[in-house]
């Protein structure tokens, strides 16, 4: 069990360590360029071996890992700080007319179909390559917010909140100094699993073409891979799909054991399995 | 759709829709027991369907009678009118047209549909090559007076514009020559935002008087002017003897004024001509035409279309010989721009054709020279492989100073030594090997191997690729790094343009220019991508140019000045002396003189490096084997469609 639970952080780690290396310039900083011959085999020279340009499919699949961190650690920092902020709010004015406001507000934006909204974010950006941040970043919040609403309006019911207010503390102090910190496991928790989708979905539209721009991307060897495929080659296909499933997969893992370690409700439980 | 008491259907005129009587009794029959709760004999049908309804308790099933009747009148329809199933062929391209507007088919999508619901003049023979013209509206070919000015073309008598709301009770009327003046007229007037004007621009007497008192169409053309509904008279201001081949491109095509005043903005989806099919529906994914009942151009004559007898004897023509076409019900063009799906629907039989991907080449052929499909192949298809009548190459935009023209001569110096840097920086041939199937020609210039003109001895060496020489270059004239200009490369949108762009920018990453000077700008459509080229919008550009007729003057009409965008020179090239050359060897007929004079030009081209190039791809298609024609749309554009027979396979 131990074990288990070691191997998705470890993961986790391996792909920080590959993001990290490719931010730094220590490697896959020459995925664009063309260093072999048209679809070589696996080699010394090119452990996966080579797409159609030549290029060497190992850099292109470390290379994109950066640019899933990038993306998915931006998208769940800024929808986490823009969800956890409106959905205190939103909870701690429970019923009022901003917490309506805040509610409309997340309706109409879970209204519009995802994929849609990104093409439109894109096309009035101008293919700006923050255009899929931003599209994001503006979808993804809701969730966080409607987790986070609920959980104020628990806590709210608890009495350190009433004595805080009954204290003197304004609003914003009862936020930041009580609330906030109260609601930390949520947001980490939900940082995570919008990690998760963010570079699910920017695999996704990238695919499509209407995600990475300037950049290479898990999703853009994916759609390169399409083609190879009718010429038997496979190695693209794998490389792309191996990658993002390690990193989903731990990912997805690495929510849920957060989730029972640091949820109040299940932490004792967990400690008591341990035990 | 109405059906009345003989059992014709009065939409489609079939008589035999008994069915939809016959149900549509029962159930009125049913409804008028049910409401009466007694038998009751059956009321005779009224003479139009839908019946009447005296009773509202019998509106559903009188409702449900009516829908059905409406669906067997359909499919009565649809099957063709005879209770046989429809014709259909269903043609994929590899691109989505913008406009069917003739005044925007400037590129071969648009140009594919657009020759099929309009009429040209002229047109090529089917299967003549070297391509021939031969007419099409016009009765004959024209009438042309010794000096080459006065051009006199006779249409044909009994064409007729199809049915539609835009004519006075919904009936399409005769075409006549003043559809021709109108339809070449609207060219010039800024509402129409015209692709091809500049075919015409200068060259008609009169013509830039008349633009410049506002392009009205009721006031005439001192050189464009209909002598009677038969008769055309063109007189121009110089010899243009091409001005047949642009006759017969699908820019020329003739429209109904009183289409285009109805229509408006939306005429360019509402297309209204004479040619033969109708659209019946358009869309992002395809295009559905319908037969036109109007179109009779009488027999095929397959001998009259170039047939040779060997080269086209597996095609299996003959049956169509001397039947009128066209042969086919109803084509559908479907819009596949991504080369996988394009053949995984081919091969799923949902369309009938497919231009080969080039990941494919390597399973399909037998050998590459001599080039051979593998046998099993050509057992299960038609085949065809033959060199386009055009080529690919990159553009550069010259009217960027940063790297086009410059009034000061040293940096005018410096940016031509960039522009020759990052041709010797690319490498043809390896773009040949990785997208063409390697089958493609390289060349240099733009006039193409096909054309008579083309130099067989003419050097090479632009288009070599030699990295150490375009470094050389690129330090001779003081270019680094920080002080080379950033540029904006445009491509459409798919996964082969991206990957062109990256085989691009890491040649010249080799050659010292770095990533972040090159940036790509991605286009949605065709349409998008072209009116940004012409905008100036892009410093560089990856197009095709595919010829409208064989003569290198089409080829090198992109680098004339007056033809600067949004005419054919999307480069904004301006070189006084090129454009005083090309303009004497427009008025020259065909022979040596001319084609020395296009050879020079070729050259001013090649050493002002104002495109990276060329590349001739060498197409390879496939048909189903019950499908009988030549998909050659190279000069024909969708010329041929009007010629496709369905069959048992030979």
């Amino acid at each position: 069990m131990v074990v288990v639970d070691w191997i998705a952080p470890l993961i986790v780690v391996a792909y920080v360590i590959a993001a990290v290396g490719v931010w730094l310039g220590l490697w896959a900083d020459g995925w664009g360029e063309i260093t072999g011959v048209m679809w070589a085999a696996p080699s010394t020279d090119h452990w996966l071996g080579t797409n159609r340009l030549g290029q060497d499919i190992l850099l292109r699949a470390v290379a994109a890992t950066a640019t899933a961190f990038e993306i998915g650690l931006l998208v769940a920092l800024a929808s986490s700080m823009v969800g956890g902020l409106l959905g205190a709010v939103a909870g701690l004015f429970n019923g009022s007319r901003l917490d309506e406001l805040i509610l409309w507000l997340k309706g109409t934006i879970d209204a519009i179909p995802f994929y849609l909204f990104v093409a439109a974010v894109a096309f009035a950006l101008q293919g700006h390559a923050m255009a899929m941040h931003l599209a994001m970043i503006v979808v993804f919040w809701t969730t966080t917010a409607r987790v986070v609403r609920a959980e104020t309006i628990r806590l709210g019911q608890s009495g350190f909140i009433e004595a805080a207010r009954a204290g003197g503390s304004t609003h914003a102090r009862v936020i930041v100094r009580h609330l906030l910190p109260n609601l930390a496991h949520v947001l980490l928790v939900q940082a995570t699993l919008v990690f998760v989708a963010a570079i699910k979905a920017e695999v996704v539209l990238s695919f499509l073409g209407i995600g990475v721009q300037d950049s290479i991307s898990w999703g853009l060897m994916l759609a390169e891979a399409g083609q190879d495929i009718m010429a038997g080659q496979y190695m693209n296909f794998l490389a792309a799909t191996l990658f993002l499933f390690g990193l989903v997969m731990a990912g997805s893992l690495l929510a849920d054991r957060m989730q029972i370690r640091l949820d109040p409700r299940t932490r004792n439980q967990w400690r008591t399995q341990i035990q | 759709m109405a059906i009345d008491n003989t059992g014709i259907c009065r939409s489609c005129q079939v008589e035999y829709c008994g069915a939809a009587l016959v149900i549509c009794r029962i159930f009125l029959q049913a409804g008028q027991e049910r409401v009466n709760n007694a038998v009751v004999p059956a009321r005779p049908l009224p003479l139009i369907f839908p019946c009447t309804m005296e009773n509202p308790m019998s509106f559903a099933r009188t409702a449900s009678a009516v829908v059905t009747a409406l669906l067997l009148c359909v499919a009565c329809e649809r099957s063709g009118g005879n209770g046989e199933a429809p014709v259909v062929y269903r043609h994929a391209i590899d691109g989505i047209p913008a406009s069917l507007d003739p005044a925007h088919a400037a590129n071969i999508y648009s140009a594919t549909l657009v020759v099929n619901l309009y009429d040209t003049l002229f047109r090529y023979r089917y299967l003549s090559r070297p391509y021939e013209l031969t007419p099409n509206l016009a009765a004959t070919m024209p009438d042309v007076s010794d000096d080459g000015l006065v051009w006199t073309i006779e249409l044909r008598e009994n064409v007729r514009f199809a049915d539609d709301p835009a004519f006075p009770r919904g009936r399409g009327r005769a075409v006549t020559a003043g559809d021709v003046v109108y339809s070449l007229g609207r060219h010039f007037d800024p509402a129409t935002r015209s692709q091809g004007a500049w075919l015409w621009r200068g060259k008609i007497v009169g013509l830039e008087e008349w633009i410049e008192a506002g392009a009205n169409p009721d006031r005439r053309i001192a050189g464009l002017h209909a002598v009677d509904n038969q008769t055309l008279v063109i007189e121009l201001t110089a010899p243009f003897p091409q001005l047949a081949h642009t006759l017969a491109m699908a820019l020329s095509a003739v429209v109904p004024r009183e289409a285009v005043e109805y229509y408006g903005r939306e005429f360019g989806v509402r297309p209204v001509g004479s040619g033969p099919f109708i659209l019946e529906r358009f869309d992002e994914s395809r295009a559905v035409l319908e037969r036109n009942p109007d179109f009779d151009r009488g027999a095929l004559d397959l001998a009259a279309e170039g047939l040779d007898p060997q080269r086209h004897a597996e095609l299996g023509l003959e049956p169509l010989n001397g039947r009128t076409y066209p042969f086919i019900d109803r084509l559908e063009v479907h819009f596949i721009t991504e080369p996988t799906s394009r053949w995984t629907s081919f091969v799923a039989g949902e369309v009938d054709n497919v231009m080969v991907p080039p990941e494919k080449s390597g399973q399909l052929l037998a050998s590459r020279d001599p080039l051979r499909f593998r046998p099993d192949i050509e057992r299960q298809y038609h085949t065809l492989a033959e060199p386009e009548a055009g080529f690919v190459f990159y553009g550069f935009n010259m009217a960027n100073e940063a790297i086009g023209h410059h009034p000061d001569e040293d940096i005018d110096r410096a940016n031509r030594a960039l522009r020759c840097a990052m041709r010797e920086g690319f490498d043809w041939q390896e773009r040949n090997h990785t997208f063409y199937h390697g089958l493609g020609q390289v060349f240099p210039g733009v006039i193409p191997p096909f054309l008579d003109a083309f130099d067989p001895s003419l050097d090479a060496s632009s288009t070599d690729h030699d990295p150490q020489r375009a470094q050389r270059r690129l330090q001779a004239h003081d270019w680094s790094p920080e002080t080379l200009p950033r540029l904006t490369y445009g491509l459409e949108a798919s996964v082969h343009q991206r990957q062109m762009f990256e085989q691009f920018r890491a040649r010249m990453q080799t050659i010292g220019i770095p990533n972040e000077r090159l940036r790509h700008r991605a286009f949605a459509s065709f349409g998008d991508f072209s009116r940004a080229i012409t905008g100036g919008e892009l410093d560089l550009f990856l197009i095709g140019w595919t010829m409208a007729w064989p003569d290198a003057q089409y080829a090198l009409q992109m680098f004339y000045g007056p033809n600067a965008a949004p005419g054919a020179n999307s480069f904004n090239y301006s070189n006084p002396e090129f454009d005083r050359l090309f303009e004497r060897a427009a008025r020259l007929e065909a022979g040596e003189e001319r084609a020395a004079l296009y050879r020079q030009l070729n050259e001013m081209v090649i050493n002002d490096c104002v495109h990276i190039g060329s590349l001739s791809r060498t197409r390879l298609h496939l048909w189903h084997r019950h499908v009988h024609m030549l998909p050659d749309r190279e000069m024909l554009g969708g010329h041929f469609l009007r010629f496709v027979g369905i069959g048992a396979a030979p």
